[in-house]
């Protein structure tokens, strides 16, 4: 009796996460992002929410925050969350662009795959690679947003009641955010050969993608619908929202992701290993 | 009914407008090892490739054991040497190994026991921690035999198993072969024509994609004309085939290389030409290396009558 498909998307998804926490490369760049992580929540993040603490009475009504988009920081009860939610959505679709960018294109140059695919099959591993990219990327938002809280409870420790329901938003929405972003990365893989390559083409991919639409739907308004297709096309969207509000959303990076996965899985039967 | 182990029909492999595989047909069944010759680009990568899964054909349908390729069924069942693969440089060589027995169903202590076998099989036991990169080619090549070798696969894919590997080496893939054999049926593509016909009863082969029409049967026993290669020290040429030819039962000898000779006879006139060369020989005191029966592969593929 052979191994179903859940056992090998855990088998294979667990070796991923090996190789991000139990090897040298991947342990070098955990260690990396965790002293930027560090660096952000120490300084950028802690002095804004001490100051929007401080300042709360003589921040009513002040624009300088919703003229760069940062206004619904004021809307959260706890400002730390309301920064973490605003430098997340812009730190962790862009991690998730370099973190996901080698799911099966190293291993098909290498040809590592062959000896993979030969005792599970190419379903397997493309949703195995993905889910294991998915539970790393959500250790390490669970990690940023736990870091978060410890900054909130450093602060004032009676405030943790009322933190945890915003962490729980802010780790739930981020792992949403972050979804299509890997699926686009799982279906890029699966195509070039190189992570270098899979990084590059999703920047190009998605700038022009989003410009294209963008002119579309400005001269054809009917069009407006085709942003849908751009992964992060509700992140401006989201930041403008706080609290449970933030999961109006959620149908937009789902519905991106079953589509990008199945285009990857698509391109994945068909590709030469 | 029993389908069998291998179905090709009307395979056909297209690279950016070359034709690698045109109309391959055959059937196989389980039994010894078939070795896959033909020279360069004759298509033999590509046709493993198609039936380990790793390539699409153009067009034309394969079944292993009555599955496609790359069906979850034949996991387990069939198992692969790719020619050109490599394992992943960031793990060492024993949990990419148990990773691998995992995925065909071991749990993880079988998995390190298998893992540790297989290793053993192919003499690299102390290699079991290394990493990839710090491998020589010829361990990395007995390293990717070993993954081939994990579990009791009923058909092994080999895509030049001996290339790169030193004679010791040679000899311990060939008994592992001979060791599964029948048990496990190997497919087994190579240059090295001495080396199939050691080990192979049936070959395949291919010439610019296409399969010639009829496998050849390397056992000689049932036809009319049995053939004797002879391979001997410095002698004289002529002599030595004015001689043979002289001999009861000869039908022809001819001399393919410098030293060389293939004896044709009638088995039925002759049943002991062995006996009679030997005699021969010896009463001219010429010296000889080699005697054996039947012709050399490479004159069987690349010189017929």
């Amino acid at each position: 009796m052979h191994p179903g498909f859940l056992n090998h998307l855990l088998l294979i998804s667990q070796f991923e996460l090996k190789r991000t926490f139990a090897t040298r490369s991947g342990l070098l760049s955990i260690v990396t992002f965790a002293v930027v992580w560090g660096v952000i929540l120490l300084y950028p993040l802690r002095f804004s929410a001490d100051l929007l603490v401080q300042e709360k009475g003589l921040m009513q009504g002040f624009s300088f925050l919703d003229v760069i988009g940062f206004g619904s920081i004021q809307q959260w009860p706890i400002p730390e969350f309301g920064l973490f939610w605003h430098f997340a959505l812009l730190i962790f679709p862009l991690l998730s662009i370099t973190l996901a960018a080698d799911q099966t294109c190293s291993d098909r140059e290498r040809g590592t795959l062959r000896f993979i695919v030969v005792r599970s099959s190419r379903d397997r591993v493309f949703f195995g690679r993905f889910a294991g990219v998915m539970v790393i990327q959500a250790l390490l938002i669970s990690a940023t947003a736990l870091s978060t809280l410890a900054l909130v409870l450093y602060r004032d420790a009676a405030l943790f009641s009322s933190a945890l329901p915003d962490l729980l938003v802010v780790t739930t929405n981020l792992i949403l955010a972050v979804l299509p972003f890997s699926a686009m990365m799982a279906a890029l893989s699966a195509t070039v050969k190189s992570a270098r390559q899979a990084t590059v083409w999703a920047i190009l991919i998605w700038t022009f993608l989003a410009a294209i639409i963008g002119g579309f739907a400005y001269y054809l308004p009917t069009l407006a619908f085709l942003k849908l297709l751009v992964p992060g096309y509700q992140l401006s969207a989201l930041a403008a929202l706080s609290g449970w509000q933030t999961l109006q959303l959620a149908y937009v990076p789902l519905v991106q992701s079953l589509l990008l996965l199945a285009l990857g899985r698509w391109i994945m039967a068909r590709q030469t290993l | 009914m029993n389908s069998p182990m291998i179905h090709c029909q009307q395979l056909t492999h297209v690279y950016s407008g070359k034709v690698a595989l045109s109309n391959v047909s055959f059937e196989l069944d389980a039994g010894e090892p078939v070795g896959l010759v033909g020279p360069n680009g004759a298509g033999k990568t590509t046709l493993l490739s198609i039936l380990s899964g790793f390539l699409r054909p153009t067009s034309g349908t394969v079944r292993l054991f009555g599955q496609p390729p790359g069906a979850t069924q034949l996991i387990g069942k069939v198992s692969a040497l790719p020619q050109v693969a490599r394992l992943d440089p960031g793990f060492t060589i024993i949990e990419q190994l148990v990773f691998y027995a995992r995925l065909q169903g071991f749990t993880t202590p079988q998995a390190a026991l298998e893992a540790g076998r297989v290793l053993e099989e192919v003499s690299l036991t102390e290699a079991t921690h290394e990493k990839p990169p710090v491998l020589s080619h010829g361990m990395a090549k007995r390293v990717a035999i070993a993954q081939a070798l994990i579990g009791k696969p009923a058909l092994i894919l080999l895509d030049e198993p001996t290339a790169g590997l030193d004679p010791v080496n040679v000899r311990t893939v060939r008994a592992i072969i001979a060791e599964r054999s029948p048990a496990t049926t190997f497919i087994i593509s190579s240059h090295d024509l001495a080396e199939l016909d050691r080990l192979c009863k049936h070959i395949l082969l291919l010439e610019n994609g296409i399969l010639q029409p009829e496998t050849i049967d390397l056992n000689e026993e049932k036809s009319a004309i049995r053939y004797m290669t002879l391979q001997m020290e410095t002698c004289p040429a002529r002599e030595v085939i004015a001689e043979f030819q002289a001999l009861e039962g000869v039908l022809q000898v001819t001399n393919p290389q410098k030293n060389e000779f293939i004896v044709a006879y009638d088995p039925e006139r002759q049943p002991h030409m062995d006996l009679q060369l030997m005699q021969c020989i010896t009463s001219q005191h010429w010296q000889y290396r080699q005697l054996s029966h039947g012709k050399t592969l490479e004159e069987k593929l690349f010189f017929k009558d």
